[in-house]
């Protein structure tokens, strides 16, 4: 068994920056947990998937060693910075480059000194293992890839991992409602900006805790439309792809505001 | 103080093939050139824009996308290392410059009377996105003017085009207040690409110039009729086309630089000096100058 665990988060940096505005506070304490529960799955490599990493030529993965460095977010940078030291899982992120061929996606390795890791990437990777524990692989979200190539970018991480005999922790970074607050709110205050969206929100994780996954398919493109979801919702393909298109059920730890967006920490039973 | 005025706009297109062609010290990838009509059309505007001696360059960049508010560079001193997220072959380039913050804060507070959301960046160790960093560079390599860098709202996304521009106008108006107001003489740099259709697969190598050609004729139709008008100064038959010419071409003037520029220069009917235009991975792109001095609309120096 390849894929050990699997997990949705979301990638803004405020419950990174700003734990201890009680709204975001308590989706930094759900990712702390789950950041646990990725330990107890004993992977050994953490396999992210991050809507703000943009690519737009071919499906960028990180190759570079030792990602390290200091990040400031292009939104949020009065809130402080993001420092990043990750260890790439090299082997495995350059035996994805080579197997997405055969799904008719053309790949590239990304290696270089001050590469603008995204801010998903980094707040999953500081959340989920703190101790620098693990290894990684991340790919990017092209803008151009659809639901279906998504899902395939989860396959192929699942496929070369078995090859290579990896025990992989799947991450899917990104947020689920898109409506944010354009204003400057109380962030004491912060809610889910719209009762439609947050609807649609709690019906979506509401199928994921019953594992119904026919529905959960059936209903994504719609989610995704209705609720302005991030970036189509794609990082949930990924990690449909990951997990084989199955999976039991789901506990999500938590549910809430990011500036009026919505976020869930969602881990998955497999 | 004397009242400060806006001396000229430019639309200042920044592809980092530009200065990937151009083969800077400041930028680690070398190349065999490449691009060539797009930068000898930023040799003519480098050498318009260092007759105008401006106080001060503002830029707008699509690619410093902000979704709560306008945010403006705040930071005296900005340096570092600018790698591209998407062709990070290409540019590696290490920046160094100036803010004026004076008026930086100025445009910011203005924006804020006028309505809308407005932030200063104060992160000193804040990367600088690589739009700006390209447009300034092919305008000014020598990096000795000021600047002020804005960034790209995210409104024509979020709402539609018409709101979205509608916030951009009113950037625009809250710029040329805040430039009257601290007495700048100030250059505005749109960094806008036309037509934005482009290929998905980059040559190898990326300046084999074989390779580079419009990507979508229709697009390529767009950029022509609206330079055209340009040229002959139909500014109001301009912004009568932009929607419809942002839907049918994909064009990058959504993210709102172009109407920020117009808006702040008070929409002249003014004939456009096209310094040139050429394509980059596909995309339309054109290097145009406003001379409000040669016009006799600013004073000179």
């Amino acid at each position: 068994m390849s894929v050990v665990s699997a997990f949705l988060i979301p990638g803004s940096p405020l419950p990174y920056v700003q734990r201890d505005n009680p709204p975001w506070g308590a989706m930094a304490d759900a990712l702390d947990k789950v950041g646990a529960a990725l330990a107890d799955s004993e992977p050994d490599v953490i396999a992210i998937y991050s809507t703000q990493w943009i690519a737009v030529l071919d499906q960028l993965w990180q190759v570079r060693p030792n990602p390290t460095g200091l990040h400031v977010d292009e939104n949020w940078h009065e809130y402080g910075e993001l420092p990043f030291n990750m260890r790439t899982d090299t082997a495995l992120a350059e035996a994805a480059i080579a197997a997405t061929d055969s799904y008719g996606i053309r790949s590239k390795g990304v290696d270089y000194d001050h590469f603008p890791v995204d801010t998903g990437t980094i707040v999953a990777s500081n959340f989920l293992d703190p101790d620098n524990q693990f290894k990684s692989i991340v790919t990017a979200n092209n803008l151009y890839h659809d639901w279906g190539i998504t899902e395939n970018l989860g396959r192929v991480v699942r496929e070369q991992s078995e090859q290579l005999g990896r025990r992989v922790a799947l991450v899917g970074v990104g947020g689920l409602s898109g409506t944010f607050f354009r204003q400057v709110i109380d962030i004491a205050d912060d809610h889910i900006a719209s009762e439609q969206e947050d609807s649609w929100n709690q019906r979506l994780l509401a199928m994921m805790t019953a594992g119904d996954i026919e529905a959960l398919n059936n209903a994504c493109p719609e989610y995704a439309q209705q609720a302005r979801a991030d970036m189509g919702f794609k990082h949930f393909a990924y990690l449909l792809g990951g997990m084989g298109g199955d999976f039991s059920g789901a506990v999500v730890h938590h549910y809430g505001a990011l500036y009026g967006t919505g976020g869930a920490v969602v881990e998955f039973k497999l | 103080m004397s009242q400060g005025e806006i001396i000229a706009g430019l639309l200042a297109p920044h592809p980092p093939h530009l200065v990937f062609g151009e083969n800077p010290k400041q930028n680690e990838p070398r190349s065999k050139g490449g691009w060539e009509q797009l930068r000898w059309a930023y040799e003519r505007a480098r050498a318009n824009l260092d007759e105008m001696k401006p106080d001060v360059l503002l830029v707008h960049s699509p690619h410093w996308i902000t979704q709560q508010g306008h945010h403006f560079l705040g930071v005296q001193h900005l340096s570092g290392r600018s790698v591209d997220p998407i062709f990070p072959n290409i540019f590696r380039y290490d920046f160094e410059l100036e803010v004026d913050v004076e008026l930086a804060e100025a445009c910011c507070e203005q924006a804020a009377e006028m309505g809308l959301t407005s932030k200063m960046m104060r992160n000193p160790n804040f990367r600088v996105d690589y739009g700006t960093i390209t447009t300034l560079h092919m305008i000014r390599p020598q990096w000795d003017i000021p600047v002020v860098g804005i960034s790209a709202n995210n409104s024509p996304y979020f709402l539609s085009t018409e709101e979205g521009l509608e916030e951009m106008d009113v950037l625009g108006k809250a710029t040329r207040k805040a430039i009257e107001a601290t007495g700048r003489r100030a250059v505005l740099l749109a960094s806008n690409t036309l037509c934005h259709y482009h290929f998905s697969k980059e040559p190898i190598p990326p300046e084999d110039m074989s390779q580079e050609h419009p990507e979508n004729f229709e697009g390529y139709l767009w950029d022509m009729r609206m330079i055209e008008l340009l040229r002959e100064g139909k500014i109001q038959e301009v912004f009568r086309l932009l929607p419809q010419f942002i839907d049918e071409a994909f064009a990058e003037v959504k993210s709102g630089a172009f109407t920020w520029m117009f808006s702040a220069m008070d929409y002249p009917e003014l004939a456009g000096e096209l310094h040139g235009y050429g394509t980059v991975i596909g995309t339309g792109n054109a290097v145009m100058e406003w001379n409000l001095i040669k016009a006799g609309l600013a004073q000179a120096a």
